[in-house]
């Protein structure tokens, strides 16, 4: 019990330390405010529903995103890996769009599909598309050598080839993007809404900023924290889960 | 009546512009079991690899049953050295002898009895379920050699497959394989850098000397091996015969 709690001592200590600091010589500061009044406010905003309703659009603008560039980044990622003409092909299109931040394309995005979820969902699944579709490439090049001979040695087609041996070997090198996606997407989601989406938390961290209600502002960072913290847990859970069922970590 | 599985008509292979294996020709009769021995780069892998269709040789030809070899064959099962990176980590023991029977269309149904017997006969009945990773490297090897068993194949290929393995272990495999080929008539061809080893299982011994020229070819001798079989560890290796065998082969690993 005591050995579980002891990682949480040091940001119980922070968090202390800010209450102090905040109701002393931070005291009547418009930029911070006691975690106790943002617990307050933390409260009230789960009472009235706001809470739920702005982390669902965030939550599920950023799953969607992921999933739409998520997808087109594995398949394109497959592609490219596998085909040394289609990654010749693509190469240039590929460096010339990889490196434009994503959030440049708010702009853009705000143009084509105005404010809202589908907006939200282009920007996230742009970020995501490129670095997943990367780890992919890498996955699909990285397959282990002696196992494509036994592939060849067993006169398998191009399919079984995939289906049995490229596929199941990229798998935990697609966790590793999977998980990059899963940030990314998040910090994007985030990101858009400060920026632009009028919509989700951090459109509601920036209203609660604008209102001079520091206390909420903090509630809204703080929570946004420990979404991340459980969405990368979840996302690691899942990995050790894939990965015990593929033989992996066993005695 | 002998029956020829195999022929290397003056094969020769070229890597990066290097003569590596000049040309050599040799005749495989079913069920024997033949050791290519050699030092390190005399061409016995490549010449293996040929053999199997994963390499094509630069002039000559080899055949199976008449056929010129174009490419790899189920028929022609390839047990590589490094048995951590030939096994499917992902599949358990039975799944990855599975996988030569998928291969093969064999339907469904009829795939576990396969795979049951097949393990049986390598001595892994009872890990069928274990996953390449917790098993030693002794019993990695043996599920490769079940997966290639499970392919019934005409012509087994052997790369250096107990190089990697401790001195017991490697004894115990030796007496293992050679029951299987009495048993099952398999025909082998099996690389090795050990001598011992090679006289050991071997019907023939055909040795290969590196950096082969016009007056000394990379086929050094080809040697007939009459020791009386079942063999057996401490008899065989003591045997007169064994010993003089061993004697005239040594030269030919670079020494």
């Amino acid at each position: 019990m005591i050995r579980w709690l002891r990682p949480f001592v040091f940001p119980a200590l922070l968090l202390v330390a800010l209450e102090i600091w905040a109701r002393t010589v931070g005291a009547g500061s418009d930029a911070v405010a006691p975690p106790s009044a943002a617990l307050r406010a933390f409260a009230a905003a789960l009472v009235d529903g706001s809470l739920l309703a702005a982390t669902a659009f965030t939550l599920g603008s950023a799953a969607l995103g992921l999933l739409v560039g998520g997808g087109l980044g594995v398949a394109l990622g497959t592609l490219l890996g596998l085909s040394p003409r289609a990654s010749r092909l693509g190469f240039v299109s590929v460096e010339l769009l990889r490196p434009v931040p994503s959030v440049a394309l708010i702009p853009l995005a705000m143009l084509v599909f105005g404010f809202g979820l589908r907006m939200e969902i282009s920007v996230v699944a742009f970020a995501c598309l490129w670095p997943m579709a990367m780890l992919t490439q890498a996955a699909a090049q990285q397959v282990e050598p002696r196992l494509l001979e036994v592939a060849r040695a067993l006169q398998m087609n191009a399919w079984q080839r995939f289906a049995w041996i490229v596929g199941p070997a990229m798998v935990p090198r697609l966790f590793v993007a999977l998980r990059l996606g899963v940030a990314i997407a998040l910090v994007v989601a985030v990101t858009v809404e400060i920026a632009a989406n009028p919509n989700g938390m951090g459109y509601a961290m920036m209203i609660a900023q604008q209102g001079l209600d520091p206390a909420l502002m903090l509630a809204w960072l703080l929570w946004i924290g420990v979404v991340g913290f459980a969405i990368n847990a979840a996302a690691t859970w899942v990995q050790q889960r894939v990965a015990r069922r593929m033989g992996e970590g066993r005695p | 009546m002998t029956e020829c599985v195999l022929e290397f008509d003056r094969v020769a292979i070229h890597l990066g512009g290097r003569e590596i294996l000049s040309p050599t020709s040799v005749r495989v009769e079913r069920g024997e079991f033949v050791c290519i021995i050699g030092p390190s780069g005399c061409g016995k892998t490549t010449l293996l690899r040929a053999a199997a269709g994963f390499v094509a040789p630069s002039s000559g030809q080899v055949t199976r049953r008449g056929q010129p070899i174009t490419g790899p064959s189920r028929e022609v099962a390839f047990v590589f050295q490094d048995y951590g990176r030939a096994l499917l980590p992902w599949r358990t023991v039975a799944r990855n002898v599975a996988l030569a029977l998928e291969a093969a269309r064999v339907p469904a149904a009829e795939q576990s009895a396969h795979i049951e017997r097949v393990l049986a006969t390598v001595g892994l009945g009872a890990h069928a379920h274990k996953f390449p990773a917790q098993l030693s490297g002794g019993m990695q090897q043996r599920v490769q050699i079940a997966r290639c068993l499970a392919q019934a194949p005409e012509l087994m290929m052997m790369d250096e497959p107990f190089g990697a393995l401790d001195a017991m272990t490697r004894e115990s495999l030796q007496d293992e394989l050679a029951r299987l080929v009495r048993e099952q008539g398999l025909t082998v061809l099996f690389v090795t850098h050990d001598l011992e080893e090679a006289i050991y299982l071997g019907d023939r011994v055909l040795a290969l000397r590196a950096n082969p020229t016009p007056e000394q070819p990379s086929l050094a001798a080809l040697i007939e091996v009459p020791l009386p079989k079942p063999r057996s560890q401490l008899a065989t290796k003591e045997h007169p015969e064994f010993l003089r065998l061993r004697r005239e082969l040594y030269q030919y690993l670079g020494h």
